[in-house]
């Protein structure tokens, strides 16, 4: 129990400062050049990258490993340069990016009527949240024999197992952000008169664009994937019927099939090289049209910080 | 039973001549909404009146169905009984007729400039037909909210007070007949409160919009409302309909304001206690 009651101090009051200029160190200062290099999200990234290049160059190097096993990045690097100039590997991945961008247009059109007949009836919300439930977690390339048996050997059945692996993420992604609108925004598109499809294309479509562009994201992922996956497997198939895709010499083929070749022919750099332009294809998608969609969208509307 | 639809004449000063009609027309209505588990009545053979020029304030304490009876008049809710009528036609659906500004921030599209909001609604309502008349007409209105330097930036960049100044913008731009605001100030700090009723004032004496304003302070109520109706609670019902469009910022604290703001607590602070009394005492 407290003796004594403490009571405020009551001071003299303060009234008609002259406020001066603050004279108290910088108001702003700029940061040193180490602080604002090691800012740049490009130069710590690529210093990574450099690291990985160099331990990799080193530990072929030292270990004196096979190069049919593991070749060196000289190696791998000169297979690539060699394999984009001389041996027509844009072709290649012109052919597999023709095949997926295919695909993903039918795919991207089917998820949406999906999700547009989902907004409208019950019925469609339920069956789009049971189909995606079910199929979702199975993996396109499973599907890729029947679709073989179906279609046969050709980009038929290549392009219907891509749209598996397309249409339900972009579907479920699309239908929890239509779901996930505010109904104050949904309420503000109503009062100006807007029904039917232009309240979807107006306001649930921009309103819902993160999770869609996450949707068509994954899509994308799954997608490139799946494709190279199921090229290799039509590389074995070709090989076992000495037919059709290789036929007319390697660059009938995508990405997926140069590996498979190459492997076969025991150019274990070219495969590499074959690996690398999956990944870079990958990075370029990602970083030239997926973060520039996000930069110039979401990111200036404010609706996704950092 | 105390549905006293007589409204007293106490505070009013000289009469003014009738106007021919209502601008809206709220007539005996029921409105009821459901939960996940239950049927609500939110209020019950609720009617009024709504004349050109009114500052028609909805007071009362939360649960009362002031911001449903609201959502009724914009359309999203249809009675289980009586009806709403707007110049005579009975409202069925939404429009932009009846232009809604709300409490949340997220009213304002994210994906569109404050220049594009407004164009949105323009273009959109059908009140213009091209681009470039939206832009005119926004750009007016834009500058009756004091917003010129941030025409073409996006609502994320915007303070709280701003968005709602441009929601307001939006909401005028369309001049409709009636606009409608669901306690547009009630997220926003004291000062810029007091700021925004001041300015709501200001472009009510410009233009003399007939609006319909919805809050639970009463202070508020005095200083914005021409005329409030006040609504008690579970289910919404009209206890009584009061003038007071003699009273502004510039009389807070006075001996007339004081004595309407008690009066109204009086009423509101009733039925409270007879709430409290008639439940049993928990925690």
């Amino acid at each position: 129990m407290p003796e004594r009651v403490i009571q405020p101090y009551v001071r003299e009051e303060l009234d008609g400062r002259d406020i001066g200029e603050a004279v108290v160190g910088d108001v702003e200062r700029r940061l040193s050049v180490w602080e604002r290099v090691s800012n740049i999200d490009a130069v710590r990234k690529l210093s990574v990258l450099v690291t990985l290049v160099v331990a990799w160059e080193l530990y072929t190097r030292i270990s004196d490993i096979n190069e049919l096993m593991f070749p060196t990045f000289s190696s791998t690097g000169t297979a690539l340069y060699n394999a984009l100039v001389n041996e027509g590997l844009l072709i290649n991945v012109w052919n597999s990016l023709s095949l997926l961008l295919t695909g993903y247009g039918i795919g991207v059109g089917i998820a949406a009527m999906l999700v547009v007949f989902g907004v409208w009836t019950r019925f469609g919300s339920d069956l789009l949240t049971t189909l995606t439930a079910m199929l979702n977690p199975l993996p396109a390339i499973a599907l890729l024999p029947m679709a073989m048996l179906w279609f046969g050997l050709g980009p038929a059945a290549i392009v219907f197992t891509l749209l598996h692996s397309i249409i339900w993420p972009v579907a479920l992604n699309t239908h929890s952000g239509f779901m996930g609108v505010s109904e104050t925004q949904r309420m503000v598109g109503r009062n100006y008169g807007l029904r039917g499809l232009s309240y979807i294309y107006k306001i649930l479509i921009p309103a819902a664009f993160p999770s869609i562009l996450t949707g068509l994201r994954i899509g994308w992922a799954f997608a490139w994937r799946t494709l190279i996956a199921a090229e290799l497997v039509f590389g074995g198939q070709v090989a076992d019927t000495s037919g059709q895709l290789g036929a007319e010499g390697s660059s009938a083929g995508g990405l997926g099939w140069i590996i498979f070749q190459n492997q076969m022919e025991n150019q274990t750099p070219y495969v590499f090289a074959g690996l690398f332009a999956v990944i870079l294809v990958g990075i370029i998608i990602e970083n030239g049209v997926f973060r520039n969609v996000e930069d110039r969208t979401i990111r200036r509307w404010g609706m996704q910080i950092g | 039973m105390a549905t006293g639809s007589e409204p007293a004449a106490g505070t009013a000063g000289t009469t003014p001549a009738v106007p021919a009609a209502p601008v809206l027309d709220v007539d005996g209505v029921t409105l009821q909404y459901k939960t996940k588990e239950h049927l609500i009545t939110a209020t019950y053979r609720v009617g009024f009146q709504t004349y050109p020029a009114d500052r028609f304030v909805i007071l009362g304490p939360s649960g009362c169905g002031k911001s449903t009876l609201l959502k009724g008049i914009a359309g999203y809710l249809h009675p289980v009984e009586g009806e709403m009528r707007l110049k005579g036609n009975a409202i069925r659906d939404p429009g932009p007729d009846r232009c809604m500004v709300f409490q949340e921030f997220d009213q304002l599209l994210p994906w569109k400039t404050v220049m594009g909001n407004i164009t949105f609604a323009l273009l959109n309502g059908g009140k213009c037909k091209s681009q470039d008349e939206a832009r005119e007409i926004a750009h007016e209105y834009i500058r009756k909210v004091k917003l010129e330097r941030f025409e073409d930036t996006y609502p994320h960049m915007l303070s709280g007070g701003m968005k709602q100044r441009v929601a307001i913008a939006r909401a005028m731009s369309m001049e409709p007949d009636i606009l409608l605001m669901d306690e547009p100030f009630a997220a926003l700090d004291a000062l810029t409160r007091r700021q925004m009723q001041e300015e709501l004032l200001q472009l009510w004496d410009d233009t003399r919009f007939t609006v319909i304003f919805v809050t639970h302070s009463i202070e508020e109520a005095v200083i914005v409302g021409s005329r409030i109706l006040i609504m008690s609670p579970h289910p919404g019902q009209v206890k009584a309909e009061l003038n007071a469009h003699l009273h502004t910022h510039d009389d807070v604290g006075g001996e007339g304001f004081m004595a309407l703001q008690n009066r109204i607590h009086g009423m509101i602070f009733a039925d409270r206690v007879l709430e409290e009394e008639t439940q049993p005492q928990h925690a």
